[in-house]
Order: C-alpha cells, then structure tokens, then sequence
C-alpha cells in the first residue's frame, strides 16, 4: 500500500474543511513555516452539501442588537443544552468571519448604501442573518472553494473516500483512503487531522438532505472511542418540499411568509407563538418566526387533529408567499421559486407552497472540547459533523453557517499549531491498521452473502423516520432499535453485485450504509434514554413530556462497542453564564430573559 | 405508474468493452426525473451502474448528462418532458472515465487558470467593503455558475479543442473582473487575451442555452471579448 | 492499480448536423457565402465602370440574369437574417445601463431595426433622388 506523510489531513470539502484548510495554510504562512495540507472529500468540493443553505449566516451586526442577545437566543434556542463557553466563543467571532467572506468575494446582499443587509430569522430577537439571496451556502461555498486556489500549498484529492482513521496510543496517526477513480487504498500519514464530514440526515427517509449526507466522519471518530454526544437531537426543518423533501427556506418567513393549514388558518398562534402577527409584519420570536422545532411539532399535532391537506401521498400545510408580491420574491427569493416551479409546479407568487417537516441537520455528532480537538489528540471535528456544544437540543436557522466558518477556521489553527510541535507517530500498528482496511475491503468484494444495501437502507431509514421522528415514545424507539440491531447483523452478509474497482459507487453507498447504522445506533440509544422531552427531543410517554432539568441537563455521550451494543454516558452542561429558565417565544416570551 | 424504456450509455473499462447502449425499463409519474429514474435502475436493476449525484435540487452540479444529445442535470429534467426515446450519456467532450462519470480534471484546472477570487491588496480588514446593489448587479448573474460542465458539453469549440478555457472559467474571470471590490484584472486579461482564452469563443450560444442556472455564459466571453480587445488595444498604444 | 483507460469521444466533422441548435448556428456563419457573391458583384461592377462602357454594359446585363438577382435577392435575405441574430445577441454582449438599471433587451433590439429602416428610407431617398 502507498504511502505518504502529510502535515495535516482535512476530510471533506464543505464551508468547515475548507475554511479549516484556509485557516491552517494562513497560520503557517504567519509562522514562515512549510506546511503540507491535504484536504480530501468523496466528491468535488463544490459539491459538498454546505451548498444547498439556503437562508443565510448570523453575526451580531446592528447597533440595536448584541453579543448579549445572539447569546441568550442560541442558549435559549437550544434550551439551555449548549456550551455557554463555546456559544460565548462563536457569538464574538461570526462576525469577523462573515466580514472575511465578504473580503474573499461572497457576494452578500447589500443596502442600497453598500453595507451588508440582514434579514429575520426564527428564534433570533433582532434580524442578524447576513445572507446572498437564498443561495447563501452556494455563495459560500463556492467563494471558499475559489479563495482555496490562492494556496498552492493545498493539496486537494477530490474523489477520495476515507476508510478509517489510524490512531495509534490516542493519539491520531493518520487516514487511509481510496482513491474512487481507481479503488487504490492510501495510508496518508498525519500529525493533524480535521473531520468536516458533514451531518446524517440520510439516516431518515424523509429529509433535505444530498445523497452523500450519511455521517461517514461521525461513525469512525465513534469506532475510535470518540463519544457522539447528543445524537437524538435532529433537527426537522418545518419546511420540505412534498415527495422529494427539498428545502424551502426559513428564509420565506423571515421575509414575511406564513404558514396555514388546510382551513386557510395559521395555526401557529394555538401552539405558544401567538398571537397573530399582522400580514406583511414579521415580528422575531413570534409566529412562523419561532423557532424550527416548535413549528415541526406544531405541524405534527395539525396533522393528528386532520387539519392538514394533501399533496401527492403527504400530508401538508402551506406556506403562502403571495402577499409579498413577484418582484420582491424574484430579488430575495429567486431560488425558492424555481424550485417550487421545477419539482412541484407550484408559483409562489400565485399559489401557497404545500410544505411539510423533513429531517435537516445533526445537532449532535462528534464530541470535541471547545477548541475543537477530540479525545483522540490531534483529531480535530467542525462543522455539522462535530458536537463542540453551540446548539443544545435545537439549532436556530442561520447558525450553522457561521458555525462552520468560526470553528473550521478554529479548528485549522489549531491543528497547525499542532504540527511544529510533535513528531509523526511511528507505530508498527499502522501497518496493520493500513492491511485491515484492505482486507475489509477485499472482504467486501468477495462476499457471497445475500443482503443488498438497497434493502437494508430502506428499511433502516423507514425505522429511523417511525421511530425517531418529531415526536417519539419508548416502544417505537425500543422497535428501531432492535430493528438496527438486526439490520447491523444482516449487513455483515451483504453482497456487492458490482466488482470492478474504479468508480464503484456501489461499494460506497455499501461503506456509507455501515456508517449509518452505527450512528443511527447512538441516535436511537440517545433518544430512548433521555426520559424528558428537550428542545428537538420530543417524547409523548406519560410523564416524559416536559423538561427535568433536575435528571437531564446533561449531555448524552454514546460510546461504540465493537462486541456489542453501544453504551451511554451522561455529560454535564456547561450553564455557568445563564442558568436554565423557561423557553418561551410569542407573547409567552415577554419578559422572560432571553 | 406507467413504464418507460430508456437508454443508458454504458462503459466499463475493466471488461475492456467499447462504450454501448442497455435499455431499461423504469416506472414513471410526473415527478420522476432523470436522476430518479437512474437510481431507480441502479437500486433494482443493475447496481453496477455509476454516475454522480447529490444534492437533487439543482445547486450542487453533480448529476449532468446528456439527454437525446443536449446536455441536463439529471435532477431537474423530468421522464415526463420526453414524448418520444429517452437516451442518456456521458456529458460530451469530455473524457468518459466509466459508465456516466466523465474526468472533470480539465475543467477545474480551466477554473483555477483565470484566478477567480478577489484580488485586492488592501489586506485583512475588520470591516466590510462597501458595494451598492447596483455595482453588484453588473455581475450577479455571472456568480451563479454551479460548476456542472454543461456548457462545455454544448460547446463546439471546446468539443474541438479542450485548450480553450471554455464558457464556466471564463465567465468565472468575468465575474471577477466586473467586480468592484476587484483589482485583479490587469493579473486576468492575459488569460483571457490568449487564442485559448475569449477568442476561441465563436458565439455558438448553446452554452447559454443549456446552463441550469441561466448564468449566460456566452453573454460573459463575449462581453470579456469586448474587454479584451480593449485591453490589447491600450497595450499596442502604451508600447 | 493503474488508471483504467478512459474513452475520449472525438467530435467528427459533422458534429453540427447532431443538434437542431448547431444547424441554426452553421446557418448564421453561413450567411456569409450569399454576401461574399454580393460583394464579389459589387467589385467587378466598379472594375467594370473603370474598363469603359462596354464593360459596364456587360456588367449590367450580368446584373440582370434570373439567377444572378436570385443569389443577390438570396445576400438580401441572409444579411437581414444575420443582422436578426445580431441584433439578438448584441443586448447581452454590450448591457446599457441607464440610472443603474440595464436597459429591457427588447428596446435594443427595436433601437436596431430603426436604425436598419433609418438606413434603408435614407438609401431609398438618395436612390430616387439621383434618378
């Protein structure tokens, strides 16, 4: 097997690699230091799923709002399951970073005196997300991947699938690789190496998701040893498209959008967001402004009372954008149109869009400390793929965009800084980590078992959707669980009807499957285990339904078990800025201090 | 669900085979695009079959093929818009690596030959250049550019000879030329100058035609033509 | 493992017969034979003018076959046709801008066929004016 010594190995190409990629290329530059960066993703960078965020990035930017407000609402969004340290960390450096987008070329809308514009987004007291149209993530990422260019000192290997990491005495030693084009396997050898794999919508069978978003970087920190901390949060976006489950934005409410049910009613003021605000006046924290876990929730007890209409086999609300008129939705929201006319033909600026809720986003993932590095030393995880503690148990529109750029740029610093100071590993393990990967790999190829990954996947995303849905109870997760449990045992005789080795996209999708069901594993085993409902946790069991800050202001930490079942761990909650107090939004919310 | 057959372009290096035509037969409704209808032959047909996706809402620029000769994303074209045979290929005039997925080598070292990014040595700043909505419309359009390759498959001149920078990269550097925070064109313009570069573009307009995203690629060449001839002409006057 | 080789489809020559949108394309470039005749008319005309009247007579008698004002009438049409897809395209290579908004596409387009009449009832005017 090849191999080759790197200084520091990014895995995955989305706003978080690169942005770490960029950030440690600079901090050498500022040391006149050579520094050698491989960043590597199983597809192009651009591809990678950071382009499809839609509504935009929020930083503290009016003089009415501050650092103060940005924190109270993230705490409190997450319900008061975030890291204060590291909420207080993020809240004072997105703005920085949204402004050194803004000097790379992002193309931010503007004012018509040339300043940045900000719009409202849910959950957020005052309107602080900076945002280019509602393509802000294809901004973005495409304004990362060019600036990229400029360092001729990262090296990019596009079409490399990682296979595992190699660690060595707990501290990390390395990736090994294939090369998609050639089925060739790689030991790149590090001192530093950065997850920003992305999040696990694609656990579900209804979410917003690309195709690649299967949590591959989550599932081999976890076969390291690394907790994956708060995995039952998943966020479920209030807004997909019926059938495909394509993301309409937040963004359409923050611009004044509003949602009804089948009677024409917008029902959001029956679930604590009232009252109604008036047409065509957005207020933050009221209404379809509220925050996306209690609009999720919202639209799963319509659905129960039969209030919800119909499209296609799904039950749906609308969104209804009319009101505010064709040419101001073709400036703001240009994307949301065309994707309302090409997937379901439906003209917002004439008809309500039928929307219902998709799973979006992975509040939890890989457990970091607050500069990023994980109990393995020198491994480092940003962006969704990570759990370094800003989001609690729900994420607010318009955070993980910032996210990805303070701790991506957070995380290439450190894992720079780390190069000078340590020598490469050197173990005769790595040998044989290397050969088991190729042995796993030949294994694969060989097997003549009879389960394909088409069945195991379909079954494994209906089991999550049932069981771990928006809102949930012991006996449905206890189901998913025993149903992963045996999807985990089927996929050992599993069988690959492709045997070539360049492009095998069919031995992807089967390597992705069995990252899936270890992290769907810790999602379930987090879920049924925390008997309170919190945030995007959501349990209707007797007595399971409010918050119990006295038994669950904790982090849960999911450890892998190669001999078995994964085990749990409880974590405690860094609240030593704002102690846990009620989550309110509309009219329930004056006063209380958030 | 209604059947429908169609016809799928494969190549598989490894058997040592020419490239040729499998048919399949795959279900369809109104809302089955190209791409379903791809992974649903892979998914219950033949999981050898390889091609590239991702996003499936037309932003991330996987997923282009040709359909009946014209190139498309595979996500936002639909069985339904094809009365007649449906034949998918391998985007045109580039390498064919196997199956559907094309070597997409030389078009990002096009991308990366016109130096898209900002060029502005006024450093690190912790505040915002300023730019109005109507110094940012002059280029807006020329930003959205997803990268899929299209453009290169609709364009003659590229078919004829993969030097020429093509309509995604040079578009690219006009973006960035026409941008006010820019001061990178002086570094720009002898790319574009080139044989290669602008004037190799004969206005075919298909690029425009084809692009998902109507970014109007022909429109940025020749646009960047004018700025070229310009440029050469303040060169011949300076020496 | 080394790279499998890939295919490189090479573009034939008549790669503009493949699509409906090439085959307007070779359409417009091909505008330019009627016209390289209409030219090639006017220069021998002037040539003749030059060698005396017997020449110009000949000239004029050439001017007057069936197929000669055919191929004229054909560099007629051509040139209008090519000034059409000019005309369209012109907009996008050339935006004007006036008070920081690019000026409606379809005003240009209407700007240039004015001119095009303009030209025409000055050419007509000057020719009925010398007769």
């Amino acid at each position: 097997m090849q191999e080759r010594h790197i200084d520091i190995v990014i895995v995955g190409g989305g706003g978080a690699g690169l942005r770490a990629a960029i950030a440690a290329a600079e901090s050498a530059r500022k040391e006149n230091r050579e520094q050698r960066i491989v960043m590597l993703s199983k597809v192009y960078p651009m591809r990678s799923h950071t382009v499809a965020a839609e509504g935009g990035a929020a930083a503290v930017t009016s003089a009415e709002d501050s650092l103060q407000a940005h924190f109270d609402d993230t705490v409190a969004g997450g319900d008061w399951l975030a890291e204060q340290g590291v909420v207080d960390y993020f809240i004072r450096h997105a703005h920085q970073e949204l402004v050194q987008m803004e000097r790379w070329g992002c193309p931010w809308s503007r004012k018509s005196d040339g300043s940045v514009q900000v719009r409202r987004f849910g959950g957020m007291k005052t309107a602080r997300t900076w945002f280019a149209a509602d393509k802000t993530g294809f901004h973005m990422l495409h304004t990362l991947f060019q600036t990229s260019l400029k360092y001729p000192e990262i090296e990019r290997l596009d079409e490399y699938f990682v296979l595992d990491i190699a660690v060595a005495d707990g501290t990390v030693a390395g990736v090994m690789v294939l090369e998609i084009a050639t089925g060739e396997l790689t030991l790149l050898r590090a001192k530093s190496v950065i997850l920003a794999t992305g999040g696990a919508g694609r656990l579900f069978r209804f979410n917003t998701n690309a195709g690649i978003v299967t949590g591959d970087g989550m599932a081999m920190a976890f076969r390291h040893g690394v907790a994956l901390r708060d995995m039952e949060f998943v966020q479920y976006h209030p807004t997909g498209l019926p059938g495909s489950g394509v993301l309409i934005t937040e963004a359409c409410r923050g611009e004044g959008g509003i949602l009804v049910n089948k009677n024409g009613y917008r029902y959001l003021q029956d679930y604590g967001l009232g009252p109604e605000t008036p047409l065509g006046q957005p207020q933050n924290k009221y209404m379809e402004l509220g925050p996306r876990d209690k609009l999720s929730q919202a639209f799963w007890q319509e659905q129960q009372a039969g209030r919800t209409g119909k499209f296609g086999d799904s039950d749906v609300v609308y969104l209804d954008l009319r009101h505010l008129g064709k040419e101001y939705l073709h400036e703001r929201l240009p994307f949301i149109c065309e994707l309302a006319n090409v997937f379901i033909n439906v003209d917002p600026v004439k008809e309500p869009i039928p929307i219902r809720p998709a799973v979006h986003y992975t509040m939890g993932g890989i457990e970091t400390d607050a500069h990023c590095e994980t109990r393995i030393k020198g491994l480092y995880a940003a962006g969704e793929c990570a759990s370094v503690g800003l989001h609690g148990a729900n994420r607010l529109g318009s955070n993980s965009l910032s996210e990805l750029l303070v701790f991506g740029r957070l995380a290439g610093e450190q894992a720079s800084q780390r190069v000078p100071t340590v020598p490469f590993t050197n173990s005769r393990d790595l040998k044989e980590q290397a050969q088991a990967q190729k042995t796993r790999i030949t294994q694969l190829y060989d097997a003549e078992g009879e389960e394909s990954w088409v069945e195991l996947k379909r079954e494994l995303v209906l089991s999550m959707e049932t069981g771990c849905g928006i809102y949930r109870e012991a006996k449905g997760m206890q189901a998913t669980l025993e149903k992963i449990h045996e999807l985990q045992a089927r996929y050992r005789n599993i069988r690959l009807q492709d045997k070539s080795r360049a492009y095998n996209t069919e031995l992807m999708q089967c390597l992705e499957l069995g990252y899936s069901l270890d992290i769907a594993e810790a999602t379930c085993l987090g879920a049924l285990e925390r008997k309170e409902s919190r945030g995007a946790h959501k349990r209707l069991d007797d007595g399971l339904q409010q918050r119990d800050d006295a038994n669950y202001l904790k982090h849960s930490q999911v450890f892998f078990n190669a001999e078995g079942p994964a085990r749990l761990c409880w974590q405690e909650v860094d609240t030593h800025l704002s102690a846990p107090a009620e989550r309110a939004y509309g009219d329930a919310g004056k006063g209380v201090k958030q | 669900m209604t059947i429908k057959q169609i016809s799928i372009q494969r190549y598989l290096p490894e058997q040592g085979s020419a490239p040729y035509w499998q048919e399949f037969d795959v279900p369809f409704d109104d809302s089955t695009s190209i791409l379903d209808a791809l992974n649903y032959v892979k998914e219950e047909l033949d999981g050898s079959l390889s091609y590239r996706w991702s996003c499936r809402m037309a932003i991330c620029g996987s997923c282009g093929v040709m359909v009946n000769n014209t190139p498309k994303l595979g996500c936002n074209s639909f069985l339904r818009e094809y009365q007649g045979p449906v034949k998918i290929a391998p985007l045109a005039h580039f390498p064919v690596e196997k199956d559907l997925i094309i070597d997409m080598t030389l078009f990002l070292d096009h991308l990366a030959a016109v130096q898209p990014y900002l060029i502005n040595d006024s450093g690190e700043g912790s505040d915002t250049f300023k730019q109005t909505p109507a110094q940012m419309e002059k280029y807006k359009q020329f930003s959205g550019c997803i990268n899929c390759g299209l453009c290169y498959s609709a364009c003659p001149q590229f078919g004829l000879n993969p030097e020429f920078l093509g309509p995604a990269a040079l578009t690219l550097a006009h973006r960035y030329n026409l941008d006010s925070r820019d001061q990178g064109k002086k570094q720009r313009m002898p790319q574009m100058n080139r044989e290669e570069g602008v004037w190799s573009c004969t206005f075919v307009g298909f690029c425009s035609e084809v692009c998902p995203k109507n970014v109007d690629p022909a429109a940025a060449v020749n646009q960047g033509k004018v700025e070229s001839a310009k440029d050469m002409l303040i060169g011949i006057f300076k020496s | 493992m080394a790279k499998p080789t890939s295919y490189f489809p090479e573009l034939k020559r008549d790669w503009w017969l493949k699509h409906s949108y090439f085959k307007k394309y070779m359409a417009r470039e091909a505008t330019v034979l009627p016209l390289v005749f209409f030219v090639a008319c006017l220069l021998a005309g002037l040539y003749s003018l030059l060698q005396g009247m017997e020449s110009w007579q000949g000239w004029l008698q050439f001017m007057q076959h069936p197929m000669v004002i055919a191929l004229n009438a054909l560099a007629f049409i051509a040139s209008l046709f090519h000034a059409w897809t000019f005309f369209q395209l012109f907009p996008r290579v050339m935006p004007l801008r006036v008070a920081g908004r690019t000026l409606p596409p379809n005003l240009m387009v209407l700007g240039q066929w004015l001119g095009v009449v303009a030209v025409m009832v000055l050419a007509t005017w000057i020719f009925l004016r010398g007769l």
